[in-house]
C-alpha cells in the first residue's frame, strides 16, 4: 500500500499553500480596504467600520466557505466509498434535500428544534432521509436502486416544500428563497462556533470509521473477512456524512457539486484509495474550491460551483471505469 | 501434526442442508481439494467453515473454540476465505489491495508499520506481483487478479486458507504455479488449505486429501481412497 509518497506530500503542501492564499484573498477582497494592523481582536462595539466589516462579514464568510468545503467534500467522499458509486453524494442520495426540508419547515412553517433552530431542523431532516437510505441500502445490493431512491426522495421533498411555500407569507418566502440560492455570506459571527462544532462532530464520526472506509469498496463480506464491524462502520459513516451535509446546508443553503465533484479531484490528485490520505486531501480540495468560489461575490455561488462541477462530472462519466 | 480447523456434526446450507452432518479435521501443513458438482454446495461449505454464514447445525471450531465465539479481528487473523468471483475494486492499486490484508493487525486509524510493509512486499514477491504493485486491480486480467487475491490472504498471515475455485480463470502454467504455491505455503508456514476445484489433475497431483460434496455426505480421504470407494464416480 502506498502509505506516504512524494506525490501526496507535494499535493498536501500545494493545497495548504493555496488554502492560505485564498483565506487571505477572501478576508481582504471587497470594496472597503482593510488594514491588518488596525484590526486587532474582535471587540464589540467596534472602533471603526473596517473592523465591523472584517469581523461581521468577511471572517464569517471565509469560515463558511472553509467549513462548508471540508464538510461537503468529506461527506461526498465517504458516501461514494460506502455505496461503491462514483456518483453518490449528499445531494444525489437526497440527504441534502432532507436538510433543505428541515430548513423549510423551520423558515416557512415556524417549526424549530429548541436552541439549535435551523441547524437542528436541517439535521433532523438529513437524518430522516439517511435512515431511509440506510434501510434501502440494507435491502438492495445495486447502488443504482439507491441512487434512484435518492432522486425520488428529492422529488418528494420538493413537492412537500412546494406545499409549504404555497401556504407561507411573503416575508418567510423571501428568507427561504434567499437561503435556497446558497451563499457563504449568510453565516454570522455568532453562528461560527455552532457551525464549527457540527462539522467537527461529523468529521470525528468519519475519522473514527477510516478503517472501515478503506475496506468498504470491496463489500461488506470482505470487510468482515478482515475483522471489521460492518454495522458500526456503516452507521458511523452515514451519521457523520449526514451531519456534515446538514450543517453545510443549514448555514450556507444548498451548495451544489462540491460533494460529488471534489472526491474525484482528490482521487485524481493523490492517486490512492487510502482514506488516511484521501480524507484530508478531499478536505483541502473542498476548502480551496469553496474559498475560490467565495471570491466571486456578485455571481451566485451555485453558478460558480456548477461551472467547475459539471466538467468534472462529465469527465468522470466519459472516463468510465478507467481507474483513477 | 496439529489440528487447525475442526467441524463437528456440521450441517450447512441456506435453510435446507446440502448433505448429512459432517465431521472433518484440517491438519496444519496439508492441502485438501474440495470437489463436487456445480450447485452441490462447495462454496456454501467453505463460507460456513470460514464463519461467513452460520451453520444449520453442529459447529466449526479452531483450537476447540467455536468460530461463533471468536472476536471478528481474531477470526480474521486465523482464517481467510477467497472467492475469485469477487468484483475488482476500482481506483485501488495492487499494493494497496494486498496491504488490506494487514487490517486485522493495524491500529484504530489503520496505520501501517515497517513490518507490515515488509510482509506485504513478501506476499507480492511470493506471487510474483512486484511488477504489478502500482497497477490498478481493475485493469488486471482475471488470472492476474486471482494471484492478487491470494497475495492479500498471504499478507493476512492466516493459518487457515479457504479458496473458492482459485484456478477458474488461470491458464495451465499459472494453475500449476498456483497449486505449487499452495503446497509451499502449507509446508513452509504450516498452513491448512482447502481449495475447491473442478480439476482432477491438480487435485490428485498437488493435494494431500480430497473432500467430495454430494447429496448424501461429505467424505474426505486420500486420492487412492476416493477412487477405491467411488467418491468420484460422478465425474465419469
Amino acid at each position: 500500500m502506498v502509505f506516504a509518497n512524494r506525490r501526496a506530500t507535494v499535493c498536501f503542501i500545494a493545497l495548504t499553500l493555496l488554502g492560505f492564499l485564498f483565506v487571505y484573498l477572501t478576508l481582504s477582497a471587497g470594496s472597503v480596504d482593510v488594514r491588518w494592523s488596525d484590526l486587532g481582536w474582535r471587540r464589540v462595539p467596534y472602533d471603526n467600520m473596517q473592523q465591523q466589516i472584517f469581523w461581521e462579514i468577511r471572517f464569517p464568510r471565509m469560515i463558511a466557505a472553509l467549513l462548508s468545503g471540508v464538510a461537503l467534500a468529506v461527506s461526498g467522499l465517504s458516501l461514494q466509498t460506502l455505496f461503491k458509486n462514483p456518483l453518490a453524494g449528499p445531494f444525489v442520495l437526497g440527504i441534502s434535500s432532507g436538510a433543505s426540508f428541515g430548513v423549510a419547515l423551520s423558515l416557512l412553517a415556524g417549526f424549530s428544534f429548541g436552541h439549535l433552530g435551523v441547524l437542528g431542523s436541517a439535521s433532523v431532516g438529513a437524518l430522516v432521509v439517511t435512515m431511509v437510505v440506510m434501510w434501502v441500502s440494507a435491502r438492495f445490493e445495486q447502488s443504482s436502486v439507491l441512487l434512484l431512491v435518492g432522486l425520488l426522495i428529492g422529488y418528494f421533498i420538493d413537492a412537500l416544500i412546494s406545499l409549504l411555500i404555497a401556504n407561507s407569507d411573503a416575508e418567510a418566502l423571501r428568507v427561504y428563497v434567499s437561503w435556497g440560492m446558497g451563499s457563504f455570506g449568510r453565516l454570522t459571527f455568532d453562528g461560527v462556533l455552532m457551525f464549527a462544532v457540527a462539522v467537527f462532530m461529523g468529521l470525528a464520526l468519519i475519522v473514527l470509521s477510516v478503517k472501515y472506509l478503506n475496506a468498504a469498496r470491496l463489500g461488506d463480506e470482505f470487510a468482515r473477512g478482515v475483522g471489521l464491524n460492518v454495522k458500526r462502520g456503516r452507521t458511523l459513516v452515514l451519521l457523520g456524512a449526514s451531519i456534515l451535509a446538514a450543517a453545510s446546508t443549514a448555514y450556507c443553503g444548498p451548495v451544489a457539486f462540491v460533494g460529488i465533484a471534489v472526491p474525484h479531484l482528490a482521487y485524481k490528485l493523490f492517486k490512492t484509495s487510502n482514506h488516511r490520505v484521501l480524507l484530508p486531501g478531499a478536505s483541502l480540495c473542498g476548502m480551496v474550491l469553496c474559498l475560490a468560489a467565495s471570491l466571486f461575490g456578485t455571481v451566485p455561488l451555485n453558478a460558480v460551483l456548477s461551472l467547475v462541477g459539471v466538467p468534472v462530472i462529465m469527465w468522470v462519466v466519459i472516463r468510465g471505469k478507467k481507474g483513477y | 501434526m496439529s489440528i487447525l480447523l475442526q467441524s463437528k456434526e456440521l450441517e450447512f446450507g441456506y435453510g435446507k442442508r446440502f448433505a448429512a452432518p459432517m465431521n472433518f479435521e484440517l491438519q496444519a501443513g496439508e492441502v485438501v481439494a474440495l470437489m463436487g458438482r456445480n450447485g452441490s454446495g462447495k462454496s456454501t461449505l467453505l463460507k460456513t467453515l470460514s464463519g461467513k454464514i452460520p451453520a444449520l447445525g453442529g459447529s466449526v471450531e479452531i483450537g476447540n473454540q467455536s468460530l461463533n465465539t471468536f472476536p471478528a479481528t481474531e477470526l480474521a487473523k486465523n482464517i481467510a476465505y477467497i472467492s475469485i468471483s469477487r468484483a475488482a475494486p476500482e481506483r485501488m492499486t495492487v499494493a494497496e489491495f494486498v496491504g488490506l490484508g494487514r487490517m486485522p493487525y493495524s491500529n484504530f486509524f489503520d496505520g501501517r508499520t515497517k513490518e507490515d510493509l515488509r510482509i506485504v512486499n513478501d506476499a507480492l514477491a511470493l506471487l510474483q506481483l512486484e511488477s504489478f504493485a502500482d497497477r490498478n486491480v481493475c485493469e488486471l486480467s482475471d488470472g492476474e487478479r486471482s494471484r492478487v487475491y491470494l497475495a492479500q490472504a498471504v499478507a493476512q498471515q492466516v493459518k487457515i486458507l479457504l479458496l473458492d475455485e482459485p484456478n477458474a480463470f488461470l491458464d495451465i502454467p499459472w494453475s500449476h504455479q498456483l497449486f505449487k504455491t499452495l503446497c509451499q505455503l502449507a509446508s513452509d508456514r504450516g498452513m491448512g488449505i482447502i481449495v475447491s476445484t473442478h480439476s482432477m489433475e491438480y487435485a490428485s497431483k498437488y493435494c494431500n486429501r480430497v473432500m467430495v460434496v454430494d447429496c448424501e455426505s461429505v467424505p474426505c480421504g486420500s486420492w487412492l481412497e476416493a477412487e477405491q470407494k467411488g467418491w468420484l464416480e460422478w465425474t465419469k
